[in-house]
């Protein structure tokens, strides 16, 4: 474990890492739940272009705005990624778990923030587009969230392993949590099924390929954001070695 | 050597495991907290896939009747044998490596691993067959279910084979801590997660 006895910023950057995560999850419910019509789905994959059309020109502000929240939620994944991969930067000798954690963080939040511009461009000015595009639009941003299942589930493989193979008493986060990423990785794997469905449980507005991978990622933020703030709290500097010495 | 090798495996094994060895049922939860959240996970998430499937039943009875008629119950009740078979080495391995200070207990997860392979080979010529008889998951909703749903189980078995793989090569070891005990009994139970899932799919696709 790396000593930070000299870093007093190390418990104000990590409190400031774990709660951008549950700021995540709080304006992804104000700008993909209650406005933007993400979660649950206001589009069903299977309806004809007009009534995509329709749809967005009848709710075009909040489709707008909530993309604007959206963005705000999803460029969070960058500080929680950042968090994570901090955490495990301690107890590595040559950081190649940390700098694959980054590597995932940064891509992830560059493919969420993508989700929210494809949402919010469907809205900007549908009278002007053909309902095709419309179509396009919407199902480019369900596919960068859910078809990037080995982005996201690979985040996780990345979490878990270093947990796993640390030695007893010296793991960056608790071992459970090690199971949680392995769990949450196998749930977003049925998002890789909207390609071949249109309609039913499999297609991007199905309970089994959106509603199970959608949940799994924002409970999965929430573990992690619990997980990293539950780290400071520990006694002296170095939380995991303190709480190993005990 | 070998002895002495075998005496510390043996008393680390037998110390690790010491509750579960004198009394079984008294305060021991196989395995890690962790594993038992993935499991409770999992299976709420089945449930749902459960559900679904069940509610695919209710909504298309003749649909599902007739693809349930075209499926071969026998292939289903070898598999389903396959991996209960694959679950009793598992937990004689475990007991082995717990009890005895010799490595026999990898041999149990090899031939785990075994039922595993063929189970997942198994599947593969049922999945064939069908394929090559017309019926895919596009032909109508039960067989989209049946395609999906047993591809996500034939997902947790190869990711159950690879679990035993690893928990094989730790029972090999020459001296069990009781990490290395725990590991394999949360393998174990991921393993018998694999069998449970597999015992209602078969029931919800082939009996039902």
């Amino acid at each position: 474990m790396r000593a930070i006895d000299n870093d007093p910023m190390f418990r104000k950057s990590m409190v400031f890492c774990g709660w951008t995560g549950f700021a995540c999850i709080f304006f992804f419910i104000i700008g993909g739940v209650m406005l933007g019509g993400m979660l649950p789905p206001l589009f069903n994959s299977a309806e004809p272009a007009a009534e995509f059309a329709r749809k967005v020109t009848e709710h075009a502000f909040s489709l707008r705005l909530g993309s604007a929240f959206m963005v705000l939620s999803f460029a969070m994944f960058g500080t929680l990624g950042a968090g994570i991969a901090a955490q495990t930067r301690r107890t590595e000798v040559n950081p190649v778990f940390s700098i694959m954690q980054g590597v995932f963080a940064a891509a992830a939040m560059t493919i969420g923030v993508l989700v929210a511009f494809a949402w919010g461009l469907a809205a900007f000015r549908p009278e002007l587009y053909h309902p095709s595009i419309i179509v396009t639009w919407i199902d480019f941003a369900y596919f960068m969230a859910l078809f990037s299942v080995p982005l996201f589930g690979g985040w996780c493989v990345v979490i878990a392993l270093p947990i796993f193979w640390s030695e007893e008493g010296r793991e960056p986060f608790p071992r459970w949590v090690a199971y949680a990423n392995l769990w949450a990785a196998l749930l977003y794997a049925p998002g890789m099924l909207i390609i071949f469905f249109k309609d039913g449980p499999f297609s991007w507005h199905g309970i089994v390929a959106l509603w199970i991978p959608y949940i799994a990622y924002f409970g999965w933020i929430a573990v992690m954001s619990y997980a990293l703030l539950a780290a400071v709290k520990e006694t002296g500097d170095e939380p995991v070695m303190t709480a190993a010495a005990a | 050597m070998l002895d002495g090798v075998s005496e510390a495996r043996g008393e680390a094994a037998l110390s690790s495991s010491d509750t579960a060895r004198t009394n079984p049922a008294r305060n021991h939860i196989p395995g890690e907290i962790g594993i038992w959240l993935f499991v409770a996970g999992d299976l709420l998430v089945f449930a749902v896939f459960f559900i679904v499937i069940a509610l695919g039943h209710v909504q298309q009875p003749e649909v599902f009747a007739q693809g349930r008629a075209l499926l071969n119950m026998w292939v289903g009740v070898l598999n389903t044998l396959l991996l209960l078979t694959g679950s009793w080495f598992v937990a004689i391995g475990v007991d082995k490596c717990r009890t005895t200070s010799k490595p026999v207990g990898s041999h149990y997860f090899a031939l785990a691993i075994l039922c595993g392979v063929a189970f997942a080979a198994n599947k593969t010529f049922e999945w064939g067959g069908k394929i090559s008889a017309g019926f895919t998951p596009a032909t109508n909703d039960f067989y989209m279910y049946f395609f999906i749903f047993t591809g996500i189980h034939l997902l947790h078995v190869i990711v159950g084979i690879g679990v035993l793989l690893l928990v094989r090569s730790v029972s090999r070891r020459p001296a069990l801590a009781r990490r290395d005990i725990a590991t394999m009994e949360s393998g174990a139970t991921f393993w018998h997660l694999v069998d449970l899932l597999w015992i209602v799919l078969f029931a919800l696709f082939y009996l039902l």
